[in-house]
């Protein structure tokens, strides 16, 4: 069992017991919630009433737990109902296509454009207030989002290969969407439901409020909260009881509702966040520098922390790069030729960490042990002295900048500089990476260049600052062989004196390592 | 029948007060001054001079407009733009108009009153009086400032009917909806909804009033909001004190309260179906109910319970002895259910509704009393606008209702208990009682007083014992202010709300 | 782009029109007539004759099919026509109500998205620190809490008790802006709480997953440092599904600001809805939804527009 399981089960364990008193309320031994003891009324709290009497000297514990009953039953009645409706329209709709669509999917769309309290406040007037036209107005009122939910899980899953293999299997589509398609879409339907009870909850109480909800003398929360409000004065408690187990079951619900997302969805379970932004305690290595002339690997391990243990990915790697050396790293795929990359810039994802061993680089400002610094003291390093070239250009630039500004940023973190000078410096960088019309491309968005445009740009980023240290991951899976050589022989960028530049390479495959 | 003119007690009272006003006209306004700012329960919804939209929009009426008489803060009949009246022999009556003249500087003429009846009586008008109007067969008016009226049949009430709110006297040639009015102050402005605002009136035939220089009428229809709205010193005044804030008010020393018992609550039935059409039932529900636990749920204590006619104490038609007529009495209410046939109780549905706090509660405990006498009560409790519609349709078993006379004369009851005349909410569905009917008829045309006493008597006998409807409690209806707010009354009983007549003396100190 | 652009307007406009007719239609079924309650205001028992007059003044007395015909051909030439109750124009009194709803839930978003982003973006870089905790429950908490709870307690505190300012109403801004303002923030932020709670999950939420995004190691790569990365290469690209979220609450809340109107006297399109409803007043009805319907469909539409300009590989043409 996960943390994210673990939590999500004792939190469904919080919910059980409290779903239990209602439940078990006809056998507790409860006050009755109608019988009015009016010269009593608005008593406080006392040994008998444990939280008072209400307007007509009724007991309001019993009339809470009583109360919980219609409250949650309109809720999680509706959330179902709208549930199984939703679904089904979602599911023919997101299928099928084509009329169906129109009739199940956007017909709901109606329902999304009146006002909510209109469409519950038209749907009471005509059945008649109580329980059940409550739970008929929830259900209209979320029947959509269901729909609009289940509508896009099918639509994905319904191009997936394997319903696509059953579709040329002849199987009947009422089998596959039953056996293939509904399974997948399980978890966005689970979360939409305590979504909706949650809302079911609130909407209860808001029309309780308006007075088009339960029937007295039946209790519920929002019924009991609309007459605490007129008697606020006579008794302020009124209002906190019935408002607490509001508040207290909606809020419930919704941590219930993220610990849903966070097992049903593990991606984002990565709980913890961002290490990197943490402030990190500055780390002294436990060796003092040796001599290295640029770099120097020594027994470097990285490995996964996990919750007990960690876990050891690579193993005391070590080897030595000099200044204008290029040095190729080459190894099966899974070997740990990226994370030795990573780990020598800090850039390790957040679950893994540099177990072991040292990474030391000669920076200017003297030997550093690469293994050992903060986020803080890599600022300086990072894109000016050790640059990385990413495996995967299209996701490693950021969609919503343009090129050039994303080029004209690592030059003025490092040089800063006018953003005339700097993109004129883009430009020069651009074409020598050999993109055609830099001048017109440095608008650009990542999107709309090619892949293999992206790729140089990916590298003329990381030669921008002309760094002591070049790391290329793959860096030309996307070009070809004439153009990769060409680029890894870029001379550095004008920069007085010039420095000798080393090339760490981890190439896709042996064949075509330069050299 | 005979009339005897000089034996109208209740006439010669309201004869005295017309004339004692002052004459004079164009006085000077009081040094006061200021501003008053009211805090209104609901924006009028038409400016139907003569329509019947509600008190809120009576009270904005009382502002504009008069009518031929009113009412004096004691509740007493006094002349408005008449300002003397008499009634011969054969019944008909005589009204002497004042000088007094329109917001446009135009005088209020016989020609003026003529029209306004005549308007009202019309084919096409939808008139809270249009009935009364429409009884009157002929309007001479000899002069500018003589009118006289002659009804179908004899009547004693005829002045009452022009102190209503929604009877006032327009222009002759006015639209319904005109703003021009003889009242204390002229129309300024409005935000539809929102707000209205009138000035005072410099040519107000009244000396030294209006002493306000304007009011600014602000709607806050959420009743907490309205109290609020006071206590935070936005408004000077509020109409419709809530119960459960009169206490606060009453124990701040900033803020007056000024409540009268005046409107009561009731159960209506639906003759129509059984078991309501038997008055055994009827009456059996009438003593089932402890008063004192409606008075305190539903108006926290600001009430007095009912268990006759709603007269009050101090009217001369109150029966000591039938005060009582529907004690509480669970025994006595078993009794009569079992005499009645269901000595097991039954089961049927409470209509009343959720908009309002004052009528879902009085269901609420009137439901749990009869669940103690066997009757199983459900409650309906839908919008005002469904519930009417249900009401005037007798789509209900037993429904609340809660209203205030027309005035504190007994024939101001006649809307309640009149089950002779066409469907209403206001009245039971469906249940006719000839002793009842006939009692109001005579008394409408009866003058002499003794003999009204024993008319009225034996109505309420015929009440109890018929119930009709049962009557539960009378409520506190209030209004409160800042206590810088000087010279406001609340019309004493029914006549609560026509209390905006006095807005024309209040001034702010 | 502009076919697309007149496809979504055309498919709007059916439906509202569909949304309308639906309103007109049902209104007619819910009991309570508009003559009759109008003439029994103040509890009074209406003259029969007196009702059946104004019903047939009101037009009422036709077929509904009929009514709604006329009714339809006065909208093809935008007119909306009259109140029932008072002839009152409908159209300028939407124009008059909308601004003041729209002003409300406007405010409400800028206090949102103020209050929102950064503590959901400061809960996301915490995450699963005590602050994240904190925020989150403070977020939970603000989304459980009914409108009309924190409505009444915030007029007990702050106009009852402490008399800072009025309890509710409404001043137009040319009048008195400054009490215009004073009276805004309360209803405002009423609704804004509810409102920054979803900011806050939706925030948090979606920096999480750009924070795993490989453009953020690439943005560390160029030894930027925290505050560039978080605000150009995390929130940024993170807004854009906030911006969503926030755009359809905003749609909902055209019609959905009842309480708080109520509660707080803000005369709004929500509260005239309400009031129509109440009185049976058809075509206020009809035209408030058309109005409140119209102007969510056309969010709707604005949204996707936007959502093209905040991430440029979104292309409309699908």
């Amino acid at each position: 069992m996960t943390r994210a399981e673990r939590s999500l089960y004792i939190w469904l364990g919080v919910a059980a017991i409290l779903i239990a008193f209602p439940i078990l309320a006809p056998v507790l031994p409860l006050q009755p919630t109608i019988g009015m003891d009016i010269p009593n009324r608005f008593a406080g709290p006392s040994a008998a009433n444990w939280l008072g009497n209400d307007e007509y000297g009724r007991d309001v514990l019993s009339r809470i737990i009583w109360g919980a009953r219609a409250s949650l039953a309109v809720a999680f009645g509706s959330a179902f109902c709208a549930a199984v409706i939703g679904t089904i329209l979602g599911l023919l709709g997101g299928y099928f296509r084509g009329i169906t669509e129109i009739l199940a999917v956007r017909s709901t769309e109606i329902v999304i454009c009146l006002p909510p309290l209109l469409l519950a406040m038209l749907v009471i007037t005509i059945l008649g207030a109580g329980v059940l036209t409550l739970t008929v107005a929830l259900t209209i009122l979320f029947v959509p989002n269901y729909t609009r939910v289940v509508y896009a899980a099918t639509l994905q899953t319904g191009g997936l290969d394997f319903v696509k293999a059953q579709e040329a299997m002849g199987t009947h589509p009422l089998k596959i969407l039953a056996r293939t398609v509904l399974p997948n879409i399980v978890p966005p339907l689970l979360v939409q439901f305590s979504l909706t009870v949650a809302s079911g909850i609130l909407l209860e109480s808001g029309l309780s409020f308006l007075g088009l909800g339960v029937v007295p003398p039946a209790p519920s929360w929002g019924l009991m909260i609309r007459a605490a409000r007129a008697a606020m004065d006579q008794q302020p408690l009124l209002l906190l009881w019935p408002s607490l187990s509001l508040a207290g079951t909606v809020l419930l619900l919704n941590v219930i509702c993220d610990r849903l997302q966070d097992v049903l969805s593990p991606k984002t379970a990565a709980r913890g966040g961002a290490a990197w932004l943490r402030r990190q305690i500055k780390r002294t290595p436990d060796a003092p520098a040796p001599d290295v002339p640029l770099l120097k690997i020594e027994n470097l391990s990285v490995g996964v922390d996990l919750d007990h243990a960690s876990l050891g990915l690579t193993k005391e790697i070590a080897f030595e790069i000099k200044p204008g050396e290029t040095m190729a790293l080459v190894g099966e795929s899974g070997s740990g030729k990226t994370l030795t990359g990573l780990a020598m810039t800090g850039l390790l994802p957040n679950a893994l960490s540099v177990t072991g061993g040292h990474a030391w680089f000669r920076s200017s400002g003297g030997a550093v042990d690469l293994a050992h610094l903060t986020e803080d003291e890599f600022g300086p390093l990072r894109g000016n002295e050790i640059s990385m070239v990413f495996q995967d250009a299209a996701a490693a630039l950021n969609p919503v900048h343009r090129i050039g500004d994303q080029l004209c940023e690592i030059i003025q973190r490092h040089r800063p500089m006018p953003k005339a000078e700097a993109e004129a410096e883009v430009v020069e960088l651009l074409r020598k990476v050999g993109i055609p019309d830099p001048e017109r491309r440095i608008r650009a968005y990542p999107f709309e260049l090619s892949g293999g445009q992206r790729q140089r740009a990916m590298i003329a980023m990381a030669v921008a600052n002309a760094p002591k240290l070049l790391i290329a991951d793959e860096p030309t899976t996307a070009l070809d062989p004439t153009i990769q050589a060409q680029i890894l022989r870029l001379p550095p960028p004008r920069r007085a004196g010039g420095r000798g530049r080393a090339c760490g390479c981890i190439p896709r495959s042996a064949s075509p390592a330069p050299r | 029948m005979t009339l005897k003119m000089n034996r109208r007690g209740f006439l010669n009272t309201a004869m005295a007060a017309g004339t004692l006003t002052f004459l004079g006209t164009a006085g000077l306004r009081a040094q006061e001054g200021g501003t008053l700012r009211f805090g209104l329960s609901a924006y009028p919804p038409s400016f139907d001079m003569w329509a019947s939209t509600g008190t809120a929009a009576g009270t904005v009426k009382l502002m504009i407009h008069r009518g031929l008489t009113s009412f004096d803060p004691e509740g007493a009949l006094r002349g408005e733009l008449a300002e003397s009246w008499e009634v011969d022999d054969a019944g008909v009556w005589t009204f002497k108009l004042r000088d007094a003249t329109f917001h446009d500087g135009k005088p209020v003429t016989a020609a003026d009153v003529k029209y306004t009846i005549e308007q009202v009586a019309a084919e096409d008008s939808t008139a809270f009086r249009r009935a009364q109007m429409a009884s009157i067969t002929s309007i001479e008016t000899p002069d500018d400032k003589t009118v006289i009226l002659t009804t179908a049949d004899p009547t004693a009430v005829v002045p009452e009917w022009f102190a209503h709110y929604h009877m006032p006297i327009l222009q002759e040639g006015a639209e319904a909806t005109s703003m021009v009015g003889a009242g204390p102050f002229v129309f300024d402005s409005l935000e539809r909804g929102v707000s209205l605002r009138v000035t005072a009136f410099d040519g107000y035939y009244k000396d030294g009033e209006p002493k306000v220089d304007a009011i600014e009428v602000i709607v806050y229809s959420d009743e907490n909001l309205r109290v609020a709205a006071l206590e935070a010193g936005d408004v000077d005044i509020i109409e419709y004190v809530p119960w459960a804030a009169m206490e606060r008010i009453e124990e701040n020393d900033a803020l007056t309260l000024d409540t009268v018992p005046g409107p009561f609550m009731y159960l209506t039935f639906n003759g129509t179906k059984a078991p309501f059409d038997n008055p055994l039932v009827r009456k059996a529900i009438g003593h089932a109910i402890k008063r004192e636990d409606v008075v305190a749920a539903a108006f926290y204590g600001h009430g007095a319970p009912l268990a006759h006619l709603p007269l009050d104490e101090s009217s001369p038609y109150y029966n000591e002895d039938l005060a009582n007529g529907w004690e509480y009495d669970p025994e006595k209410a078993k009794a009569l259910l079992a005499e009645a046939g269901y000595p097991d109780g039954f089961s049927c549905t409470m209509l009343s509704t959720a908009q309002y706090g004052m009528h879902q509660s009085t269901a609420e405990v009137a439901q749990a009393y009869l669940m103690m006498i066997g009757i199983n009560v459900t409650l309906d409790l839908p919008d005002w606008s469904t519930r009417v519609q249900k009401g005037n349709e007798g789509q209900y078993d037993i429904a609340v209702m809660g209203t205030s006379a027309d005035s504190n004369d007994p024939d101001g009851l006649t809307t309640v208990l009149d089950g002779s005349a066409k469907p209403s909410y206001v009245r039971s569905f469906g249940i006719e009682t000839p002793e009842i009917t006939e009692a109001l008829n005579k008394g409408r045309v009866t003058f002499a007083e003794a003999e009204r006493q024993a008319i009225y008597r034996g109505m309420e006998e015929a009440a109890i014992e018929q119930s009709p409807c049962v009557f539960l409690c009378s409520r506190a209806q209030g209004y409160a202010m800042a206590s810088n707010v000087t010279g406001f009354s609340n019309l004493p009983g029914q006549l609560t709300f026509y209390s905006g007549i006095s807005l024309e003396e209040t001034a702010l100190s | 782009m502009l076919r697309y652009v007149a496809l979504r307007v055309l498919i709007a406009l059916v439906l509202v029109w569909l949304v309308s007719t639906l309103v007109f239609l049902v209104l007619h079924l819910v009991p309570g007539d508009p003559a009759e309650l109008l003439l029994s205001a103040g509890n009074s028992a209406p003259d029969p004759v007196a009702v059946a007059e104004l019903r047939a003044q009101m037009g009422l007395d036709r077929p509904v099919l009929a009514q709604y015909a006329s009714y339809i051909a006065d909208l093809t030439h935008l007119d909306f026509g009259v109140s029932l109750r008072d002839q009152n124009p409908i159209a300028p009194e939407l124009a008059l109500r909308l601004p003041r709803t729209l002003e409300l839930i406007l405010a409400a978003a800028v206090i949102a998205c103020l209050i929102g982003v950064p503590l959901g973006t400061l809960a996301a870089m915490r995450d699963g620190g005590w602050s994240e905790k904190f925020v989150s429950l403070l977020a939970s908490a603000a989304l459980s809490t009914p409108v009309f709870v924190v409505g009444t307690t915030m007029i007990l505190v702050f106009a009852q008790w402490l008399g800072w300012i009025s309890a509710g109403g409404y001043v137009p801004l040319a009048e008195d802006p400054l009490r215009h303002l004073s009276l805004l923030a309360m209803p405002a932020a009423t609704i804004a709480l509810p409102l920054t709670a979803v900011m806050i999950r939706m925030t948090r939420a979606s920096v999480l997953e750009v924070l795993e995004k490989d453009h953020v190691r690439t943005a560390r790569a160029k030894g930027l440092a925290r505050g560039p990365i978080i605000r150009r290469h995390v929130v940024r690209n993170a807004l854009v599904p906030v911006i969503t979220v926030l755009g359809l609450e905003m749609g909902t809340l055209i019609g959905g600001t009842v309480l708080v109107e109520y509660v707080f006297n803000w005369p709004g399109l929500s509260g005239y809805l309400v009031r129509a409803v109440e009185a049976r007043d058809y075509p206020e009805v009809v035209g408030i939804v058309l109005v409140i319907s119209f102007l969510f469909v056309l969010l709707n539409l604005l949204i996707d527009i936007t959502y093209a300009v905040l991430d440029p590989r979104v292309k409309l043409a699908k």
